[in-house]
């Protein structure tokens, strides 16, 4: 394959990235500051993904429905996200990982009932929006659909915002300290009830958005969260438990050698991504980059 | 105290007895249902479960069977063929079910038929493709009331034979669903055109979210056609993924089901057109006055047009019905013997069940998707109908898959 194909399919990787760092950033967050290892993550995409398709049709489909879609959808989720924490995540803190993957592996098989029951068994289909239709033609004549260029911008803009939440904002540094030791942190006055919320909601809030991204390239159907979040947890684990840098590391190796991969040996392209993991954690038992754990 | 508890026992057991008589009643022909009724594959199943009651309504409207009922109670199996079967078993032992049928999953469908053939229980199949269900692991006791994979690879075969392209590119889902349609149609097209070769493979994992980079690299390869073996939600994935990166310009493909309804509803107008497909049922196609009607009768019960599997579940609570009538008593062999060779009139005009391996003769529809201003989804053009006699493995053949 020459220079061309695999500049091409490097791009088309990238967009793919994006989705798996917005998703897993969310999940490592809450690993990282909450320590619970958030089953549920993929319902919540999931949901996000259903959400875009109820508002998108509200407002009309077009253009105006996508960029409500975007907004509202991952509000939703974070009012969802929040009665949970409150609800029940805030009591169980304290309790043994085992335990809290259970109860989010329940959590996420009540979000998956509770999906079907309010939008039904039908697969939903999220248009692309508008003035996202049709492609570009890109190295070589290829053609690159123009929606891609939109998420390969979404990406950097979303990660710039989470450098400056967990780097610049007070919230983010209280997270930070309480991820490091809750007690301390909870010894200065600090109410670390309410930054666990938070920074709950807000992880949340990125699955949502991952959903709602996603939408218009896929089929929006009941079980779309059981591949996903097992990429995510693969992607946080190679990258490093809790770090969000190490999600975008973890996403972007995920990406590429998935469509790197499918260049080389189209049959088997899906062994790579997890060959890399495999890879990744022979040297690296703990991943990538410093895992908070 | 000693007497009011006596007094509860009595009343719950009196309760009990109440309770149980209708499951023993002699007078009711039970069907048992195994299907998934968890997960993406409600879309199908809830149509063949909503086309099954449409079906058994108007025939309880009419008197029933045989001075009976016919009743049905269904079972979630959660697309696993262990819990499948245990329901199977419980359907069987606890709710006396004269008749089992059911699942979209081949593996819960292998299952549960062996388990009738042991029970000498009539089995029928509702949308279960693999090819095994009447070939490798057929019996007396099962019924397969859809195609299956080679079905369908042969009538794709049929169509494209006769088609120009040459370099052919395969991709499709890594399970056994999609390696299996595309075998068919890759072994019965080389067969029937040996000019064809194929170019390259692409095989992507079950629920692959994004088909671009897979695209795009097939792009690069420049086919002249692509064999598409995906199924369930990866059927819209892909179309969705064609129509964005322009693919259905440049390349043909063909999808199995592509046309159907259950594809091509959820996209709305916004599905791609040009692409070639094949399916078993249309609602709008043919035009005749008993399509119709069914059509307008699920319309109004449901309020949504019936889908393929709605078509396969209508049709076999009717032959359930008549296969006892005409056996003229509730005996499982009478029974059998009845519905082998039997026809009736379906939407679509009249409908065997083969006697030698129990397929139902179904027509095929090769068509192609495009826009139609009657409804806001696409729907199939180009409709061309592939007879049963030209795509079905002939008796011999399934039966020496038999050992």
């Amino acid at each position: 394959m020459d220079a061309i194909g695999i500049l091409n399919q490097a791009f088309v990787g990238l967009s793919r990235t994006v989705i798996l760092f917005i998703v897993s950033s969310g999940l490592s967050l809450i690993l990282g500051v909450l320590r619970i290892p958030n089953v549920a993550h993929g319902s919540l995409y999931m949901i996000g993904a259903f959400m875009a398709f109820t508002l998108s049709k509200l407002f009309g489909g077009g253009n105006l429905g996508f960029w409500m879609a975007l907004i509202g959808a991952p509000c939703a989720v974070a009012l969802i996200s929040l009665a949970a924490e409150r609800g029940i995540f805030q009591h169980l803190y304290e309790r043994e990982h085992l335990m809290l993957i259970l109860l989010t592996f329940a959590f996420s098989l009540v979000f998956g009932d509770l999906v079907k029951i309010i939008w039904g068994g039908e697969y939903k289909s999220v248009p692309v929006p508008y003035m996202f239709q049709g492609f570009v033609p890109l190295f070589g004549g290829l053609p690159f659909p123009l929606y891609n260029i939109f998420l390969l911008a979404c990406g950097p803009i979303i990660a710039i915002l989470l450098w400056l939440l967990v780097n610049k904002t007070k919230i983010g540094k209280i997270a930070r300290a309480a991820a490091v030791d809750m007690e301390m942190v909870g010894a200065v006055g600090i109410n670390v009830s309410w930054v666990f919320a938070s920074v709950f909601v807000i992880g949340c809030s990125l699955a949502g958005l991952g959903g709602v991204l996603v939408a218009p390239t896929v089929s929006v159907t009941l079980g779309m969260d059981h591949t996903l979040i097992m990429e995510a947890f693969l992607i946080v684990i190679m990258g490093g438990l809790g770090n969000i840098w190490g999600a975008l590391l973890g996403a972007l190796i995920f990406g590429l050698t998935q469509s790197m991969g499918i260049l080389v040996w189209p049959q088997f392209g899906i062994i790579f991504p997890y060959l890399a993991v495999v890879v990744v954690l022979l040297f690296r038992p703990t991943g990538l980059l410093k895992s908070t754990w | 105290m000693k007497r009011s508890i006596l007094f509860v026992a009595f009343v719950v057991f009196v309760m009990g007895l109440a309770w149980s008589q209708p499951g023993h009643a002699a007078d009711t022909i039970k069907v048992g249902i195994v299907d998934t009724y968890t997960g993406p594959a409600t879309s199908f199943t809830q149509d063949t479960l909503d086309g099954f009651k449409l079906a058994v309504d108007k025939i309880n409207a009419k008197g029933g069977v045989l001075g009976k009922k016919l009743e049905y109670t269904t079972r979630d199996e959660k697309f696993k063929p262990d819990i499948g079967l245990a329901m199977a078993k419980e359907l069987v032992m606890k709710e006396k079910v004269d008749v089992l049928a059911g699942t979209i999953n081949s593996g819960t469908a292998l299952a549960v038929s062996d388990f009738a053939k042991k029970e000498k229980m009539p089995f029928f199949v509702f949308y279960s493709k693999s090819e095994k269900i009447i070939g490798e692991k057929g019996h007396k006791y099962v019924f397969n009331m859809n195609e299956n994979t080679e079905m369908a690879g042969r009538a794709a075969a049929f169509a494209l034979a006769k088609k120009p392209y040459v370099k052919y590119w395969i991709a499709g889902d890594d399970y056994e669903y999609g390696h299996a349609i595309a075998e068919a149609v890759w072994k019965n097209l080389q067969k029937q055109n040996p000019k064809v070769q194929k170019i390259g493979e692409s095989w992507w994992k079950l629920g692959e979210a994004d088909f671009t980079p897979y695209i795009t690299q097939i792009m690069a390869a420049k086919p002249d056609f692509i064999i598409v073996a995906t199924g369930g939600s990866g059927m819209v994935n892909f179309q969705k993924a064609a129509k964005a990166t322009g693919l259905v310009q440049k390349i043909p493909f063909y999808q199995h089901t592509a046309n159907e309804l259950g594809t091509l509803l959820p996209q709305g107008k916004d599905a791609p057109e040009g692409v070639w497909g094949t399916s078993n049922y249309f609602f709008y196609y043919p035009e005749t006055p008993a399509n119709k009607a069914f059509a307008d009768d699920f319309k109004k019960a449901y309020n949504r047009y019936p889908k393929a599997s709605a078509f396969v579940g209508y049709m076999t609570a009717q032959f359930i019905a008549e296969g006892y009538k005409k056996a003229g008593k509730v005996n499982t062999e009478a029974f059998i013997k009845a519905l082998e060779g039997m026809s009736l009139d379906s939407p679509v005009g009249p409908l065997a069940i083969r006697a030698c391996d129990h397929q139902l003769e179904l027509p095929t529809y090769w068509g192609i998707t495009k826009k139609d201003p009657k409804y806001d989804f696409l729907i199939s053009g180009d409709i061309q109908v592939i007879a049963p006699k030209d795509y079905m493995p002939t008796c011999q053949e399934v039966l020496s898959l038999r050992k």
